[in-house]
């Protein structure tokens, strides 16, 4: 793998890691079972408080909180629980609602595929052109080494489009529309594989635009609206924070080749030099699950989130001795460099030294 | 017709497509948090009382809510007991007579038993606990049998116990011989109640048999206690080497037909170094295999023809996430080795390490 670190290096940041990630395992208890359980009691009323304001409510006042408290209750169902469960940080506590591989989140996402597209995939092949369908998520040309097509220019825009939509992007990314559309075989495994994806969609389209404002007829309008800008404020909310996990200038992206027979300490580096992290207090950690600490999580997924703030400092200090960037800023700097980046990357790079502006066959058109 | 309608209201009102709604554990958690004993269909149960019986043996006297079915004598439950955030489940006999309003458990501290030792510890006045229905056919029938004998070692008085008692309610002139084992007379749980319950039972005969005194009570101890015991329906619960002792015994004398017993934990497997080979059962699929330990769990799962889900193969996804029901696998990337029956274990990353059973 391309790095400044030699064998001996690796192996010794491998066993850092791990004694690190050992003595938190050996760690965990009550107070991580309260953690997540608050959490989950937290979302439940802001829920049900946003549901009856929206279904009660006569004023746009009372609309707005409404809409206000659902939307941080499917926030925080989206990030501090569902995201973190479905990882397995809370296997541990044989707590069968808590159980990451029965757990089903409130998205149209179907929890299965995104187990599959997410804790698999993009967790083992993180940032590797061609294996990590995060990487631009099959729309956009997040990085300089991906090829540039014509569709780019028009990312700036899609990327609006996107965040608005952000959780059907999530509920399709297993299915990798973009590439499966364009082949006939790719096709047939779309056809094959939609069923929980189509399936789960319709629940959830009509929880929320149908049960919801059916059981509140006198309100009906009102209930329907206020679910939907819920919805819209979740997505985009997430997307933000997603964003910032890897695409911030700085973060690396890697070829099959650079990657192949990886070393568990190699694979450690690729997730730290593969990952951002935004800095904030407390409870803006809380909101976007603790993915404000995308190098934690990455070298930890099934490590209970709310512990990465507490490692951090650790895991700087031990970028800081191995000379590894440790890729951290606040929350304007990171997002801004996102979307420069985005509309910087719309347009084709002029490539230094050679002048070659042909896509490279062995790096995955995006 | 009727249960037609109401099978079909409860498939309709259980569907997923009334999430949350119908998210019982949710409701369960709401109620739970306006009083702790409230709940749908859980049954929990109010520590009211707890009494010291022995130096290491505590009663817990518990207030069941309106969830509770009752039980029948003998029976035992399941606690779900939380220690350090992680549920784990014990099952211990009632103590308490079924008549009783309030529960009783019994619950013996053993040195390095996780869940006695947080009972003990940490298990207070007003803490709730939440209990399995009972189960258990170590019971006494509806017939009485006119002669009985009840034979007890150590913390296996408790569903005995229960029984007596049950009788002491139901038939208190019945025929009832009472032999319990302990190591000194103060380690005879319940020995003022029973001398009570001996007082107020004119047919009952009561034997403590302490082997500090008297050494360990073998089959012709027991002979000569209990001369009759042919004419008697024998309950017996205690430790493995008592209970095959009285086993033995009474399968010397054509007598197993007449006895019940009551056995309290499964037997141990012996753990293993890797290179030596046990066998890994797969009860969902009903397949076994042998294998070393040398390699883990999924790569010889697949050798031997089955096909579980697996994702990365190195221990992040989870996908190949598996109950593991009894045995001891090794963590492959921690080295750590674990025992706990019903934990769930990555095949990718654990090696067998004794013979095992796996939900697969």
């Amino acid at each position: 793998m391309k790095t400044h670190l030699t064998r001996e290096q690796t192996d010794a940041l491998e066993a850092e890691l791990d004694a690190l990630r050992a003595e938190v395992t050996a760690d965990l208890g009550a107070r991580d079972a309260a953690h997540i359980r608050g959490i989950i009691r937290l979302a439940r009323w802001n829920a049900i408080a946003g549901r009856s304001l929206l279904m009660f409510g006569i004023t746009p006042i009372s609309w707005l909180a409404g809409v206000s408290t659902l939307g941080l209750a499917k926030i925080l169902e989206n990030m501090e629980i569902g995201h973190n469960v479905m990882h397995g940080q809370y296997d541990w506590m044989n707590d069968p609602t808590l159980d990451s591989q029965t757990y089903e989140w409130d998205n149209v996402c179907d929890s299965g595929d995104w187990r599959h597209s997410h804790n698999y995939m993009h967790h083992t092949y993180t940032n590797i052109l061609g294996k990590d369908l995060d990487v631009g998520y099959g729309v956009m040309r997040v990085a300089d080494e991906q090829s540039w097509s014509p569709k780019h220019l028009f990312q700036p825009i899609s990327n609006v489009a996107l965040s608005a939509l952000f959780q059907w992007g999530v509920a399709l990314h297993d299915l990798d529309v973009s590439n499966n559309l364009s082949t006939p075989q790719g096709r047939r495994e779309i056809r094959a594989r939609s069923g929980p994806f189509l399936r789960k969609a319709a629940r959830q389209l009509f929880k929320d635009y149908v049960f919801f404002p059916a059981i509140a007829p006198w309100n009906a309008p009102r209930v329907l609206l206020g679910n939907l800008t819920a919805n819209l404020t979740r997505n985009v909310w997430t997307n933000v924070i997603i964003f910032c996990g890897h695409f911030p200038d700085g973060t690396q992206v890697y070829t099959e080749e650079e990657t192949v027979n990886e070393t568990r300490g190699e694979w450690y580096l690729r997730q730290m030099e593969g990952s951002a992290n935004i800095e904030g207090s407390r409870w803006f950690h809380i909101l976007s699950g603790h993915l404000s600490h995308q190098i934690e999580h990455h070298l930890f997924p099934d490590m209970p989130a709310h512990r990465y703030a507490e490692i951090a400092p650790r895991v700087r200090a031990i970028c800081e001795n191995y000379g590894i960037r440790y890729n951290s800023g606040s929350f304007w700097k990171q997002y801004g460099s996102v979307l420069t980046g985005l509309v910087r990357r719309s347009v084709p790079k002029r490539a230094q030294g050679g002048g070659d502006l042909a896509p490279r066959q062995e790096l995955a058109a995006a | 017709m009727l249960t037609q309608a109401t099978e079909t209201a409860g498939r309709l009102l259980g569907s997923r497509w009334l999430r949350p709604l119908n998210d019982l554990a949710a409701v369960d958690d709401l109620l739970a948090q306006l009083h702790p004993t409230w709940s749908l269909g859980r049954i929990k149960a109010r520590v009211v009382e707890i009494r010291e019986e022995t130096p290491d043996v505590r009663s817990f006297v518990l207030r069941p809510n309106r969830r509770w079915p009752g039980f029948a004598a003998g029976q035992h439950v399941s606690v779900a007991i939380e220690i350090r955030g992680v549920r784990h489940h014990r099952t211990y006999s009632l103590s308490s007579a079924p008549a009783d309003r309030l529960l009783r458990l019994t619950v013996k501290r053993h040195a390095g038993g996780r869940a006695s030792n947080a009972l003990h510890d940490q298990l207070g006045v007003g803490d709730v606990l939440e209990l399995s229905p009972p189960a258990g056919a170590f019971v006494l029938p509806k017939a009485l049998p006119e002669k009985v004998l009840m034979l007890s070692a150590g913390s296996g008085i408790t569903p005995v116990m229960s029984m007596l008692r049950d009788l002491h309610h139901r038939a208190p002139d019945r025929d009832v011989v009472f032999v319990h084992v302990c190591r000194t007379p103060a380690d005879a749980i319940f020995a003022v109640e029973l001398r009570a319950l001996a007082a107020s039972m004119p047919a009952l005969r009561l034997a403590i048999h302490s082997t500090a005194e008297r050494g360990r009570l073998d089959g012709d101890g027991i002979a000569s206690l209990v001369p009759d015991r042919a004419e008697r329906q024998t309950w017996l619960c205690g430790p493995a080497s008592f209970m095959e002792m009285v086993q033995a015994r009474w399968q010397a004398e054509g007598l197993a037909d007449r006895l019940a017993c009551e056995r309290f934990s499964g037997p141990v497997l012996r753990r293993s170094a890797a290179g030596v080979p046990v066998r890994v059962r797969a009860a969902r699929s009903g397949h076994s295999f042998t294998t070393t330990g040398e390699r883990p769990l999924l790569v010889e799962a697949e050798a031997a023809g089955l096909a579980p889900k697996h994702g990365c193969r190195i221990g992040i996804c989870r996908t190949c996430r598996c109950r593991m029901t009894s045995g001891t696998v090794e963590n492959l990337r921690t080295g750590e080795l674990s025992s706990e029956p019903g934990q769930l274990i990555q095949l990718c990353i654990s090696a067998a390490r004794s013979d095992l059973e796996l939900e697969l």
